[in-house]
């Protein structure tokens, strides 16, 4: 039986991807995000680093916030703001209502403010008998269309011209053509008299300054500019998580709030506000009220996988990036807080059941953390709130069949020929359809027996003498049970590089775990993987493997499932990529140029991205005369591991939607074969693209 | 005054859509307000808060031009009306910066922060002398700032004129503030 929750997601999916002309606008301001964020951070001097200042200063404030938020408060309220610290969003409506009555208002302009958002602050204060108006553009109009923000920084980029001309003509009755000047200038005379009129100015703050107790505005418009110098009254709600030590720690934020986001260098205004300014001379005592929210946070700070989502600095940047948000949008990415980082928010704001509705989407791929200004760690937050959604609610009858990969692979592969006729079995492939959700379109690589791992074993120990290097294959399930030739080529391609190759006791990888949310799994997986490494490296071994994934885990996973644990930080630290280790060992080498007039286009298995982007393999192909073009969207191909192979709309048909950019893309370029080191994007550019798709040992093998 | 500041400078605040000049003196800044306000076909500008010399050659340049003119002390009870029917606003910003493009605004009165934002076109006059080069280097006179006004204290970085993305994110500019923006730069 599906689940209820299932069936409001695939029904929400499937609207999304009927909506053709909304989702190419929505690919086309994702991808324009990104493609700007990534110019500009090419022209920045340091480049990538400012990832790492963000990351600094925000561990160091978290550490201390208590202490910070503390002398912020006193810094503010020393400057004549009063200051409500406010447990729960309950807390901070009372407050404003309380603020409000007492001086009358019977109008609030707002700017942006998420914070406001996610306590709901609107429907309060309507309730009271005051206009509540949104003046940031995009808030406009998702006020008016009675919708909630699409995208944390475009709320209505799923608006068209014609839609939004029609609200303003809704909302002013004037005649106003489908143009966005025309528009705008309408917007312009509509919002004006609430700006010089309005009782009350309501914004958010992007930071909040402990040196000296302003807080930072950021607004392309200027509309927060307005609303926080005319009303007699500001409001100011903001996130406790959002103060910082001093103004150098404020002028990096404001440096990577719009860079993040759309790669600017600053919004067109930026406001520092400390205490409240007279409107000319002779003006009467005016208010300035600081709420600081905790809803949540404090608990976040203390739970170990969470406390890093409050560095997040809500540039959206993970949903500029995210494969599948950027098809079916943020309001079925999204509670309140939408898209990757929106699964912890919402879970620890809205709770756990909002942010299982729609943590299904995330596929793992982890490219939101690799575009993190912050560098949160936000798929292994996702896996942790998938993991706990679990225990209420049993995961799907295919997650688990997925889980359970390992098992299937080393059972298909001991019964080879047998299970590859199976699988090519029309009836065979309905029937597991309809059981097991794996979807009867997609092309499974075949199983080989005897396994890379029996191959090993019979072959005895390494013929090499006087090694060079002592490597430890770990091969992982594809190379192991469907593609041992494959694995054996790269064994020898070590050896003939004068490595003696060992092939220790190992399970796959586990990702599959990590990706569904079976936690407790990834562990058993991930510590039973460094038990049979670990020994290895302490004997001088470098860990050496195939698939991108794999790599990904040892390197980076296991050491966070393991609690940083000494034995998985070695192993961590000498696992390489094969290319990455064959490259190093052929430096002084001449090799022959085998491949001199191929022309290949290389795609860019999301976990590798992490690992050099695939410069290593890249740079190998290269050095035998290979011409290599990166064909990429700049997100994944969809595939997300074995999310593609499952049937229906959380699986094959959102895995489609995802590929078609790039399939298109490689399609059009000229490139006669794709090259990618990952078994299951392999599979989804095969099918997509109708190209040759090969892992480069196997371009040289048969120089195809 | 280094050149290739002020050549970053120039080149980052017009890709934001501002237009910049550099003009030699107080005179000669004056002649480009003037042509910006003529321009605009201004009837009423309104002036910040500027340093004596610069003061008084723009008001008598207004003056001449027969404008009328909101200037400090602001009254109270004319605002914000009397900021919001002036069709140009010109105010100094205290510095620079060349990476951003973007003008520093300090201001204790929130009605300096009017003449910025209200009008349809905004002028900020700046000296060559305080631009700096990184936003880094903001980081010094912003804190002396604060330290100088233990109260009120309100500093905007403004960089070109309003601008939105908001509609199928096609760069719109004016949606609230000035649609256009200039920055006198007087060596």
């Amino acid at each position: 039986m599906v689940e209820e929750r299932y069936k409001r997601l695939y029904e929400k999916i499937a609207q999304a991807l009927r909506e053709t002309p909304k989702r190419a606008a929505l690919y086309r301001a994702m991808k324009r995000g990104r493609d700007s964020r990534q110019r500009a951070i090419g022209a920045l001097p340091g480049g990538e680093a400012f990832r790492d200042e963000v990351r600094a200063i925000k561990l160091r404030c978290q550490d201390a916030q208590d202490s910070l938020v503390e002398r912020f408060a006193a810094k503010a309220r020393q400057r004549g703001a009063s200051v409500f610290l406010a447990e729960d969003g309950a807390a901070a409506i009372r407050y404003v209502l309380a603020v409000a009555e007492a001086c009358g208002a019977k109008s609030v302009a707002k700017s942006k403010s998420l914070t406001s958002e996610e306590i709901e602050i609107n429907h309060p204060l309507e309730s009271a008998g005051m206009d509540v108006i949104e003046t940031d553009l995009g808030e406009l109009i998702i006020q008016k269309a009675h919708e909630k923000p699409f995208h944390l920084v475009f709320p209505a980029v799923h608006k068209t011209v014609a839609e939004v001309a029609e609200i303003f003509r809704r909302e002013t009755g004037e005649e106003i053509p489908a143009d966005v000047d025309a528009i705008m200038k309408a917007v312009r005379r509509y919002l004006r008299p609430i700006f010089l009129n309005a009782d009350i100015g309501m914004t958010g703050a992007n930071v909040g300054i402990a040196e000296n107790g302003a807080i930072v505005v950021e607004t392309n418009e200027g509309n927060a500019r307005l609303v926080s110098s005319i009303p007699d009254v500001h409001i100011c709600i903001m996130g406790r998580e959002k103060v910082v030590a001093t103004v150098e720690d404020a002028l990096q934020m404001m440096m990577a709030h719009p860079l993040s986001a759309v790669g600017q260098s600053l919004t067109t205004y930026v406001t520092l506000m400390a205490g409240r300014s007279p409107l000319g001379e002779g003006d009467g005592p005016r208010q300035s009220h600081l709420i600081i929210l905790d809803n949540g946070r404090t608990r976040m700070r203390k739970d170990p996988l969470f406390q890093d989502a409050l560095h997040c600095i809500r540039c959206g940047a993970c949903m500029n990036i995210c494969p599948t948000y950027g098809v079916v949008g943020g309001h079925t990415f999204g509670y309140i807080y939408p898209g990757p980082i929106g699964i912890p928010w919402t879970a620890e704001v809205h709770g756990l059941e909002k942010a299982g509705d729609f943590a299904p989407l995330c596929i793992s791929c982890g490219l939101c953390k690799e575009i993190c200004p912050a560098e949160i760690d936000i798929p292994m937050m996702i896996a942790a709130v998938k993991d706990r959604d679990a225990e209420t609610h049993p995961q799907p009858r295919v997650n688990r069949v997925m889980m359970a990969a390992e098992p299937f692979a080393k059972f298909a592969c001991a019964t080879a020929p047998l299970s590859n006729w199976m699988l090519r079995n029309r009836a065979v492939r309905w029937m597991m359809e309809k059981t097991l959700g794996i979807d009867r379109r997609r092309t499974l690589p075949p199983f080989s027996r005897p396994a890379l791992v029996q191959r090993m074993a019979r072959r005895g120990l390494s013929t090499v003498r006087n090694p060079r290097r002592r490597v430890a294959f770990f091969a992982d399930l594809f190379a192991n049970y469907n593609a041992p030739d494959l694995g054996m080529a790269a064994v020898q391609a070590l050896e003939a590089l004068g490595c003696e190759v060992v092939m220790p006791r190992q399970l796959g990888c586990g990702y599959q775990y990590i990706a569904y949310g079976n936690l407790k799994a990834a562990r058993r997986v991930a510590e039973e993987n460094v038990r049979c490494l670990a020994p290895c490296v302490n004997e001088g071994y470098d860990v050496v493997a195939m698939e991108p994934t794999a790599t990904y885990c040892l390197r980076l996973s296991y050491p966070k499932l393991l609690d940083q644990r000494k034995e998985a930080a070695a192993v961590s630290g000498k696992t390489f990529e094969l290319f990455e280790y064959l490259g190093m060992l052929e430096q002084s080498v001449e090799v022959p140029p085998s491949l001199r007039g191929r022309r290949v286009g290389f795609h860019i298995s999301c976990h590798q991205r992490p690992l050099g982007g695939g410069r290593h393999a890249m740079e190998y192909l290269r050095r035998r005369g290979a011409e290599v073009e990166v064909i990429e969207t700049g997100t994944c191909c969809g595939m997300g591991g074995t999310f593609g192979l499952k049937t229906g709309l959380l699986g094959y048909d959102l895995a489609q939607a995802v590929g078609e950019p790039l399939f298109d893309a490689f399609r059009q370029s000229a490139v006669e074969v794709i090259v990618t080191e990952s078994s299951v994007c392999t599979i989804q550019l095969k099918e997509g693209t109708g190209l040759p798709v090969r892992h480069p040992l196997e371009l040289l093998q048969n120089n195809l | 005054m280094d050149e290739s500041v002020l050549a970053q400078f120039k080149q980052k605040y017009e890709s934001l859509a501002g237009v910049v000049h550099l003009v030699s003196g107080v005179e000669e800044a004056a002649e480009v307000v003037a042509s910006v306000l003529d321009g605009a076909e201004a009837r009423r500008v309104a002036l910040g808060e500027f340093p004596e010399t610069l003061r008084e050659v723009l008001r008598q340049r207004c003056a001449a031009l027969g404008l009328e003119m909101v200037q400090p002390p602001y009254r109270s009870a004319d605002l914000p009306a009397a900021i919001d029917a002036a069709q140009v606003g010109v105010s100094p910003a205290e510095f620079a910066i060349a990476e951003t493009g973007t003008l520093v605004e300090f201001a204790t009165d929130d009605a300096l922060r009017l003449v910025s934002t209200l009008p349809r076109v905004h002028v900020g006059v700046v000296r060559a002398v305080d631009l700096v080069a990184t936003l880094r280097d903001a980081a010094g006179r912003v804190r002396t700032f604060y330290q100088q006004n233990p109260k009120h204290a309100t500093v905007t970085f403004i960089s070109g004129p309003s601008r939105t993305g908001d509609i199928e994110m096609r760069l719109t500019l004016g949606v609230h503030g000035p649609e256009s923006a200039h920055a006198v730069v007087i060596r």
